[in-house]
């Protein structure tokens, strides 16, 4: 019996006498936080090592959906391009010297896809990685916008640099090489703001999954910009965007997209079959009276105010994804939003699938006759690596 | 424990309201304005008297048996009053008021003259869709029923969605409505005024909001309102009022509720021709006028929650005057 407590007696004060030695260390100031100064093999092995378990651990539970979808490559690689290339860089591009200096240097990401599983490479990006400098996704509801930019990664590694450059910054346009441009304004083209990278200008998105903003209605797009900045609707791909807008800057770019002529009608990208499309079109011009889906037409036909958006022409993919997002609740929280909530709560997925096909199918009317567009402001947010 | 106590009071305060509302009469069985109503209340009378007079005599009986002296209870165990107490008098009783009772129910619609008024009302989730007929015109109202004094007046209830139940306590008893069934009651007033009826079976959310109003009216404003309410609505006459009616249009209201004599002709909602014309909005749960229908249009969903309309809290101060100015316009 006093042999044992002895043993306790001399165990506890052992651990107290470690504990305040390693907090006199912490104390004395001794330890080197230095970033230019690599760790020590042992340290840095010990961390690597509870970074991996750590992942492994938490992504144990995580089923990825369907990845092999270009519109989500492609939707990944325009957030990539703004978003992570500035620290983990981009095919073609050159390293950044103040990104080296990091420590850990953010790793190329050309490897991600063999050195982590599918599943982590999702909690990777959705939760940010603790005194690493990587931040988690800004918008925690959004895991669809999540698992684009895992598609991305997943097809980085075979993407040439001209294919990661059509994606994710769109047409090649001529580069500004008036010196007094650059000594202005920066190289613009990587500028977090420019919307062509994804949305393009008069022409189709590259992308089902990103909606169509030539010729849409300009208080539709005010107000969409205002309520990505407020964090209303929550986006982790469009609120660090809509944050680095002015008001001014708003109202040109909705004011420009209303102006920008809608291009051809577009076949109808996803397989939708005249059926389909006949089943949507009574659901936009009927409604469904059994479950109080009234005629989508009504808000957004011909005669609606111009604060809803027009549909016609828009992506069905990208139609499904938002009435999906108003089932979840994630687009209710604007006055407009709680009313497309209360509606898309009544659609079924069929229901919803019948409507898109039938709103991408009508041919998109001209571009609304405005005041000359301005052109967008070549005033950029960030400077990209 | 502090919330179940506020829980408590206000249970307590709502069932003493609950009380009062019923002595106050607009919704009350034992103020018959009608007679079939006067009939539902005579025949609650004479079945408290009447049970009342019985339970005095039991009670009595009951008191001999424990208290009396042997001497004074001993008739009670005769065969004679056994019989006559426990078999004759019951079978008597009970066969003469089933009788009365009986006779008393089935006695309004017979008497009541010929051609009554024809009105259909059909229960919403949750509210009530009227139409009246005429010649081949239908018109529809909602959560208000407007009735000439001393004609009878059949009422063809109907369902699409839940059963539901009519009920009008001052002028009849409830009748179910049933999906895929239509039932007839029939009914008259003899007092002109407003009294309110309640759907009588629980239907879903707010059940306990969807309650209405029944109007009797002397003959000749009967027939005066009638004739408004066969016309389309009034073209609004200021500027506010006529860009209410656009923001009506433009805003996606039309996609459920109908103005007559504009495109709006959605039917998942009421009817809104006349809406400023009626006492309430929201099944009887707001009177009608420009500040209640714009807090309905903002805020509907905190005044009866569930209702099926989306709250519409995306108009600027002067948008909102415009559009319930307009709404409150149409007379």
């Amino acid at each position: 019996m006093a042999v044992a407590r002895k043993a306790l007696l001399a165990g506890v004060g052992g651990a107290l006498v470690l504990a305040l030695a390693v907090l006199f260390f912490a104390w004395s100031g001794l330890y080197n936080v230095a970033a230019s100064r690599p760790h020590w093999a042992l340290t840095r092995w010990f961390l690597d090592f509870g970074l991996r378990r750590s992942v492994a651990t938490h992504s144990a539970s995580i089923t990825p959906p369907k990845l092999d979808d270009k519109n989500l490559v492609i939707l990944g690689a325009g957030h990539f391009d703004a978003g992570c290339a500035p620290c983990h860089g981009a095919p073609g591009g050159h390293s950044d010297p103040i990104v080296d200096r990091m420590l850990p240097a953010p790793p190329e990401l050309n490897r991600a896809a063999s050195n982590w599983s599918t599943e982590q490479l999702f909690w990777i990006v959705k939760h940010g990685l603790k005194f690493t400098g990587m931040p988690a996704w800004v918008a925690q509801q959004r895991d669809d916008e999540v698992w684009a930019v895992v598609a991305f990664l997943r097809a980085l590694p075979q993407m040439s640099a001209s294919q990661y450059r059509l994606f994710a910054i769109g047409d090649p346009e001529p580069r500004p090489n008036d010196g007094a441009e650059i000594a202005r304004n920066g190289m613009t083209m990587e500028a977090l703001t420019r919307c062509v990278r994804c949305h393009r200008g008069d022409a189709r998105p590259r992308s089902a999954l990103v909606p169509r903003l030539a010729g849409q209605s300009q208080a539709y797009v005010e107000r969409a910009l205002r309520d990505f900045a407020s964090g209303s609707r929550p986006s982790g791909i469009m609120e660090p965007i809509a944050v680095a807008l002015d008001a001014a800057a708003i109202t040109a770019l909705s004011a420009y997209y209303a102006g920008a002529p809608n291009p051809a009608p577009s076949a109808p990208p996803i397989e939708s079959n005249a059926d389909q499309i006949a089943r949507g079109k009574d659901i936009a011009t009927q409604g469904v009276a059994e479950t109080g889906v009234p005629p989508c037409l009504v808000c957004h036909g011909d005669a609606r105010a111009p604060s809803f958006p027009k549909l016609d022409g828009q992506y069905a993919p990208y139609i499904v994804g938002q009435i999906d997002l108003w089932k979840r609740g994630l687009r209710t929280k604007s006055g407009y939003g709680a009313i497309m909530g209360t509606i898309a709560s009544r659609l079924t997925d069929e229901q919803a699938q019948d409507v898109a096909a039938y709103f991408a199918s009508v041919a998109a009317p001209p571009a609304e006759k405005l005041k000359p567009p301005i052109p967008p402001s070549r005033h950029g947010g960030r400077r990209a690596r | 424990m502090r919330d179940r106590q506020r829980f408590l009071r206000i249970a307590r305060a709502a069932s003493a309201c609950l009380v009062l509302a019923g002595c106050e009469g607009v919704q009350s069985t034992l103020a018959p304005t009608g007679p079939q109503a006067q009939h539902i209340a005579q025949l609650f009378w004479v079945m408290v008297a009447g049970s009342g007079a019985i339970l005095l005599v039991v009670t009595l009986l009951t008191a001999i048996a424990l208290f009396a002296p042997p001497r004074r209870r001993a008739f009670l165990a005769g065969d004679t009053v056994v019989l006559a107490g426990g078999l004759v008098f019951p079978v008597v009783m009970l066969s003469a008021l089933l009788v009365y009772g009986l006779v008393m129910l089935g006695a309004g619609p017979g008497r009541m003259a010929a051609s009554p008024v024809g009105i259909e009302v059909a229960g919403e989730r949750w509210w009530w869709r009227v139409v009246y007929r005429d010649a081949g015109a239908a018109v529809e109202s909602a959560n208000e029923l407007r009735i000439p004094l001393g004609r009878a007046v059949e009422i063809e209830l109907s369902s699409d969605n839940v059963i539901h139940s009519f009920w009008a306590p001052r002028l009849a008893g409830k009748l179910d409505m049933i999906p895929g069934r239509k039932t007839v009651l029939t009914l008259s007033a003899e007092t002109a005024g407003v009294s309110r009826g309640q759907c009588a079976e629980y239907c879903g959310g707010a059940h306990a909001l969807m309650a209405f109003n029944v109007v009797a009216m002397p003959p000749n404003e009967y027939d005066e309102w009638r004739l408004r309410e066969f016309q389309p609505a009034q073209e609004p006459t200021t500027q506010q009022t006529r860009a209410g009616k656009a923001l009506f249009l433009s805003h996606g209201c039309g996609a459920c509720h109908t103005i007559r004599g504009t495109p709006a002709a959605g039917r998942l909602g009421p009817d809104l021709t006349h809406l400023g014309g009626r006492i309430s909005i929201g099944a009887v749960i707001l009177a009608t006028d420009e500040a209640s229908i714009a807090r309905w249009i903002t805020h509907n969903q905190d005044i009866k929650p569930g209702n099926l309309m989306p709250a519409f809290d995306i108009f600027s101060e002067s948008e909102l005057l415009a559009l319930s100015r307009y709404l409150a316009s149409l007379r």
